[in-house]
């Protein structure tokens, strides 16, 4: 996650004008890639116009240069989430609805963002609603 | 209880003749109530609502607005945990309401410095802050905490009949007209592809970079987006108390989560809420209305999402019907703003029969100007409208840009000749045509774009065989269609520009750059953020001004006489 350049600047915002070297895709390709004779071609597939966990450090470190921590720290839970497929994204949304889940369910929840996607921030945010929905009564009955 | 004295009834009580006038204004066909601060049916100023506190004990807030942690609902929990600087709350709680306040106002205490200090205060606070402000005042705190410099617009693009020729030829037009972000939605949702699809299309044929969006429920609305057919989502409710979070069926770590994953895919979210939804949905815990929004505002901040839709949206008639409620309206942006969000600043749903009320409801975000003034504006009439209408339509533009060139403020908006328009509603029609070809679905007719070139509403157009069309949309859904394939098929199909407008708002989720606060494409496809285009107001003489291109362009009208032959008009 973390890239041999030196700290970002609100001066190198846009990303995709000031700053196209530091930007590929998850397979790969740089922005220059991803024209209309690829896309014509059949050289470029959805996967190719995805958002790298990478890029998304960087736009971490905008964030908080600009001041905005929150910002940054919910650049940070998306990176971790650029692995995770989209249903099971869904699925993991949906299992944060209120009274989804017993105690036990967001723990597996929780240890399974670590475990298949080291996806620890995203895990504490998780382990955090289980502690809150318990002091609610905002938890499923266990099974 | 005061006393309540009787409706008239029958013709027996004499009315005098100004009396008999004044009763036909449309503004009394809309409706009025009295407060009633127990139940939460009041703007902004009511006994009931917390005084403000704040308690810091070994790096974690213990005591917000009167309540100890252990007394904490989930909403208080989240704000203390996530939205408030605990390092220096203690500090911006200790300022007084009126210097906060002042602070605000004056021009010489920077954006930068109202910003800092509001990061450390609870909702009660801010209330308390705000509540010292008058209408003015809050207009002159919204001109200098809107995040991004340059002001802009939305609007909505739908159909009564969810013709998906009549979206994208309206979204063509909105689009050369000004709109950086365009919105539809559906009567039947099932529809959802095709008319998303004729929004994106328009939106590309209108102004390359327009932004575009379908507001549906999440899983639909979230698979849209990832999909590449839509940019961006608006649609994700947040509340201002935990019953009705709960009733909602979310909470603030589910939103969180949700805002997470959105950025996930690089595509631009921001939340929604405002003032009224609460008492409207029957749990306001006895909180007056701002102060509800002033929660979900901060909640929206603690979740880390880039920006917020609010001012009362589509639960208007609430505060409209209050005293001082349309000041809260206003209010409820201007801390959106000061906490450092995008604000798409509501103006977005039919509020009042009377023109001139409309008009003044609209004046404390258009004339300081929001990052998107209206969340949006219905460029369909009214009748049109799926979001139930909006307090600006199609019939308005005229107007609304007379109002731009009167006050000489920037609405997003400009006047466009009409063979300009005709020419992109024309072409975004042509353009539907062959990429229904190309997707194999139930064919657009020359007559349908013949129709679409020149029509105002659904009514103009030939009626689809919907069952077909709803057979298409499946189908579209089924074969995993992707914006990316729609750009090879524009491609293909003879519209490269279209396709090329396309594929590079879809290179921006490569890039990320939407992501940041109140982004924007500008027709050069440059990311415009509160980044490289942050508010630098200061006082006169500074920050946007409309001067230059830009306000040659909102000089012009539909009719402005030449000052050289007053026999002839200005083209």
């Amino acid at each position: 996650m973390t890239n041999n350049v030196t700290e970002l600047t609100p001066a190198d915002y846009p990303l995709s004008i000031n700053r196209p070297e530091l930007l590929t895709t998850p397979t790969g390709k740089s922005l220059d890639d991803l024209t209309m004779a690829a896309v014509v071609a059949g050289e470029i597939t959805s996967e190719d116009l995805r958002i790298s966990p990478d890029t998304l450090a960087l736009q971490g470190q905008l964030a908080a240069a600009a001041g905005r921590r929150q910002l940054a720290d919910n650049f940070t839970r998306a990176s971790e989430m650029t692995a995770i497929p989209d249903a099971e994204v869904l699925a993991m949304y949906n299992s944060l609805r209120p009274n989804a889940s017993s105690a036990a369910q967001l723990e597996d929840l929780a240890s399974r963002l670590e475990s298949t996607y080291s996806a620890t921030t995203c895990a504490a945010l998780v382990r955090e609603a289980a502690q809150v929905y318990a002091d609610r009564n905002l938890l499923a009955e266990e099974d | 209880m005061t006393a309540v004295a009787p409706q008239p009834t029958g013709s027996s009580i004499r009315t005098s003749k100004r009396t008999e006038i004044l009763e036909a204004r449309p503004v009394n066909l809309d409706g009025f109530v009295e407060e009633w601060p127990e139940k939460g049916l009041v703007a902004m100023e009511s006994d009931y609502d917390p005084q403000p506190s704040v308690r810091v004990e070994d790096g974690r807030i213990v005591e917000l607005d009167g309540r100890t942690r252990d007394r904490f609902d989930f909403m208080d929990t989240f704000i203390a945990d996530h939205a408030i600087d605990v390092e220096t709350c203690e500090e911006a709680m200790a300022v007084p309401s009126v210097e906060i306040a002042r602070m605000i106002v004056d021009p010489r205490t920077s954006r930068a410095d109202v910003v800092a200090v509001g990061r450390g205060l609870t909702p009660a606070k801010i209330l308390d802050v705000v509540k010292l402000m008058n209408v003015v005042e809050i207009m002159m705190g919204i001109q200098k905490t809107r995040s991004r410099r340059t002001p802009a617009n939305q609007a909505h693009s739908t159909s009564a009949k969810d013709n998906p020729i009549q979206v994208a030829a309206d979204a063509a037009e909105g689009a050369v007209r000004g709109f950086a972000e365009l919105e539809t939605t559906l009567g039947v949702v099932r529809y959802a592809p095709l008319v998303a699809i004729g929004l994106q299309v328009g939106g590309q044929v209108g102004r390359g970079g327009t932004l575009t969006q379908c507001a549906l429920e999440e899983a639909t609305e979230l698979d849209l987006g990832m999909r590449g057919i839509t940019a961006y989502a608006e649609t994700i409710s947040i509340y201002g108390t935990e019953s009705v979070f709960v009733d909602g069926d979310v909470t603030p770590w589910s939103k969180a989560f949700l805002a997470s994953a959105y950025a996930s895919r690089g595509i631009k979210m921001r939340f929604t809420s405002g003032t009224g939804s609460e008492v409207q949905m029957g749990n306001a815990e006895g909180r007056s209305m701002l102060y509800l929004e002033i929660r979900c505002i901060l909640m929206a901040r603690g979740a880390g999402v880039q920006g917020l839709q609010n001012g009362s949206i589509s639960c208007i008639g609430v505060p409209g019907a209050m005293p001082g409620g349309i000041r809260a309206v206003a209010a409820e942006n201007l801390v959106a703003s000061w906490m450092d969000l995008e604000c798409a600043s509501g103006n977005d749903q039919s509020f009042s029969h009377s023109p001139m009320r409309r008009t003044s409801r609209l004046l404390p975000q258009m004339l300081p100007g929001t990052d998107f003034v209206c969340s949006g504006y219905s460029a369909v009439p009214n009748k049109d409208n799926m979001f139930a209408g909006s307090n600006l339509e199609t019939d308005d533009y005229d107007d609304w840009n007379v109002i731009q060139r009167d006050m000489q403020v920037d609405g997003g908006l400009r006047h466009v000749r009409e063979d300009v328009i005709l020419q992109v509603r024309n072409k975004a029609a042509r353009a539907m045509q062959a990429l229904f070809v190309e997707l194999d679905l139930p064919p657009i007719t020359d007559e349908e774009v013949e129709a679409a070139t020149y029509a105002n509403s659904s009514d103009d157009y030939p009626d689809r065989d919907v069952l077909a069309d709803l057979e298409g949309a499946r189908s579209v859904m089924e074969r995993g269609i992707t914006g990316l394939d729609l750009v090879r098929f524009l491609e293909r199909a003879g519209f490269g520009d279209v396709a090329e407008n396309y594929l590079k708002v879809l290179r921006q989720r490569v890039s990320g750059d939407l992501l940041q606060t109140a982004a924007v494409l500008t027709a050069d496809f440059v990311p415009l953020a509160a980044i490289n285009d942050a508010n630098d107001y200061a006082g006169p003489g500074t920050g946007y001004r409309l001067t230059g291109e830009r306000w040659d362009e909102l000089k012009k009208l539909r009719h402005v006489t030449s000052a050289e032959n007053p026999e002839e008009e200005v083209v």
